[in-house]
């Protein structure tokens, strides 16, 4: 096992780390706000990536066209989502508003399951994203590539919104002490709102390029990255953005490694390598890799 | 920041109001008035409600009964971030600080409401106030001491350009010294015309600073007076101000 062998394994988790990352960044800023643990999170991921394959395969859109519908779809069912089952239940606890974003996550995932069934439906590529390149002895598809600079080009501009704009210091506020924030004149409602739709769009970016990548949707697709990223978010410290994303990556590429040096039979143990982490978070770190006591850095 | 001071006229009124927790009443048949121009407080022991009170007028809790008029509008039944957007400012109990954001930062939250090319005008009107604040413009509110944190409290209020300036006990856990600062500040801001209403627990200042005082037990009004009569008021004195 030499260093090529490492590099090209980091290498190919590349664009598993990247979804990872859009999606923990979602699930750390809708926390942020709404102190929910929105577990229907990977269901919006779902369904972008459903949507952008019935663009293409089922309307013929281009790719750039399929995506903007696929955030577009997540946007609206993020939205509604947090109209008609969050914001109701908001102020009734913490166990309430977690119940019902497993109950969202649930009930969506089986709608999908009675429409399409449960069984895997094709993600059409284009051809101009089937490039492969060698650096060296190192294999990298052009697709890992783009994936990977498209999200670290989201992340930065998030992070520079987030600390630069109105609205991103005022999500920062509501985050800090809804109640104060809105006697600074803030509609928290609004900001909430504009925090599911930054959130969902993530999510159907992270859900074209798995759709992408492995080349097949289906309706459970969203459970176990929508659990990774939430553990991502845990390990970044959760409320914090950037250390979301670092921590999507991480688990992405530990992931791979984890599998990569294993013997290959135990290669459906991939699943198990966050929930390993997840524990060991819990019992040595439960506050994140990254300062996270001040909250939406 | 000067303000036509017709005074006379009444800002904010409440009329009867009851409010409270739930079940629990905490507010019996309360009734108000802020002239325009006014420094007016509300003095009381603790727990007595006059924190209620002030978050029944920015309807942080809805009032049961009664009407509240601001500007001659009712804003009972209104959100909060409604009523704040009609002009008044609010400097919270505790200072309540956004202790993630710098200092800039949390100016610009006070600022919400504001369009952005009035937001460099009120942020130079703040900083003249509070020139402390302009020096640390970029630290982080946590980090700040105590009578700092009020500073900014105050100008977070403050940069919406308020009709009326709300503060919940802006003198807690300060250091006698600066409490007299803070109300020097307070006094300033009132000369340039904000009418504002506080709540104060250091008895004698406030009435010193205030054109109109009323005394507050039991969630009810029990003396409203001219300020400096009643700084003289023989129960006043011995109960609030520690004179025997």
């Amino acid at each position: 096992m030499d260093l090529t062998y490492i590099l090209q394994q980091i290498l190919n988790a590349l664009s598993l780390g990247s979804m990872l990352a859009l999606l923990a960044v979602g699930y750390t800023m809708i926390y942020g706000v709404l102190g929910l643990i929105n577990f229907a999170h990977g269901e919006v991921f779902m369904i972008g990536a459903f949507a952008a394959m019935y663009a293409i395969t089922g309307l013929g859109f281009s790719l750039p066209i399929a995506l903007i519908i696929a955030i577009i779809a997540s946007v609206l069912v993020g939205v509604i989502l947090e109209r008609f089952c969050y914001r109701p239940v908001q102020g009734s606890g913490d166990i309430t508003l977690f119940i019902t974003s497993l109950a969202a996550s649930i009930g969506i995932r089986s709608l999908f399951i009675m429409f399409f069934g449960s069984r895997s439906l094709q993600f059409p590529m284009p051809e101009y994203l089937q490039g492969i390149r060698f650096w060296g002895d190192i294999l990298i598809t052009d697709l890992n590539l783009i994936i990977f600079i498209f999200t670290v080009l989201i992340t930065l501009a998030l992070s520079l919104f987030i600390r630069n704009t109105k609205l991103g210091i005022a999500m920062r506020g509501v985050s800090y002490n809804k109640e104060t924030a809105e006697a600074m004149g803030i509609n928290s409602n609004s900001i909430i709102v504009a925090t599911f739709v930054i959130g969902s769009a993530l999510a159907a970016v992270a859900g074209v390029a798995w759709g992408l990548q492995y080349g097949n949707v289906r309706p459970a697709m969203g459970y176990h990255p929508g659990i990774s990223g939430f553990i991502a978010a845990v390990l970044g410290g959760i409320g914090n953005i950037t250390g979301a994303a670092i921590s999507g990556f991480l688990l992405g590429v530990g992931q791979v490694l984890f599998v990569a040096f294993l013997p290959s039979v135990y290669s459906g143990l991939r699943p198990l390598f966050v929930w390993i982490v997840l524990f060991i978070i819990l019992f040595y770190k439960p506050t994140g890799l990254f300062r996270s006591n001040i909250k939406w850095e | 920041m000067v303000k036509d001071s017709t005074n006379n006229q009444n800002l904010l009124t409440l009329k009867n109001i009851e409010s409270g927790y739930g079940h629990v009443k905490v507010l019996h048949n309360v009734s108000l008035k802020v002239k325009k121009g006014q420094i007016v407080t509300i003095v009381g022991a603790n727990g007595v409600g006059k924190s209620t009170t002030i978050k029944t007028i920015l309807g942080l809790i809805k009032a049961n009964a009664g009407e509240i008029k601001f500007k001659g509008e009712t804003i009972n039944g209104l959100e909060t971030y409604e009523i704040v957007a009609s002009g008044i400012g609010y400097s919270p109990e505790g200072r309540e600080v956004f202790g993630n954001l710098n200092v800039y930062e949390n100016l610009r939250i006070g600022a919400y409401t504001v369009d952005k090319k009035d937001f460099s005008e009120r942020l130079e009107e703040v900083y003249k106030l509070f020139p402390r604040l302009k020096e640390r413009k970029n630290q982080e509110a946590s980090s700040l001491s105590g009578g700092e944190q009020q500073m900014l409290a105050i100008a977070r209020a403050l940069m919406q350009d308020p009709d009326l300036l709300i503060l919940d006990e802006p003198s807690l856990g300060l250091a006698p010294i600066i409490a007299e600062e803070i109300f020097n500040r307070l006094a300033e801001i009132n000369q340039m015309g904000t009418t504002i209403l506080l709540i104060e627990q250091n008895v004698s200042l406030a009435l010193q600073l205030s054109d109109h005082a009323y005394v507050m037990e039991k969630g009810k009004f029990v003396l409203d007076e001219k300020a400096s009569v009643l700084a003289e008021n023989d129960y006043v004195q011995k109960t609030y101000m520690g004179i025997a």
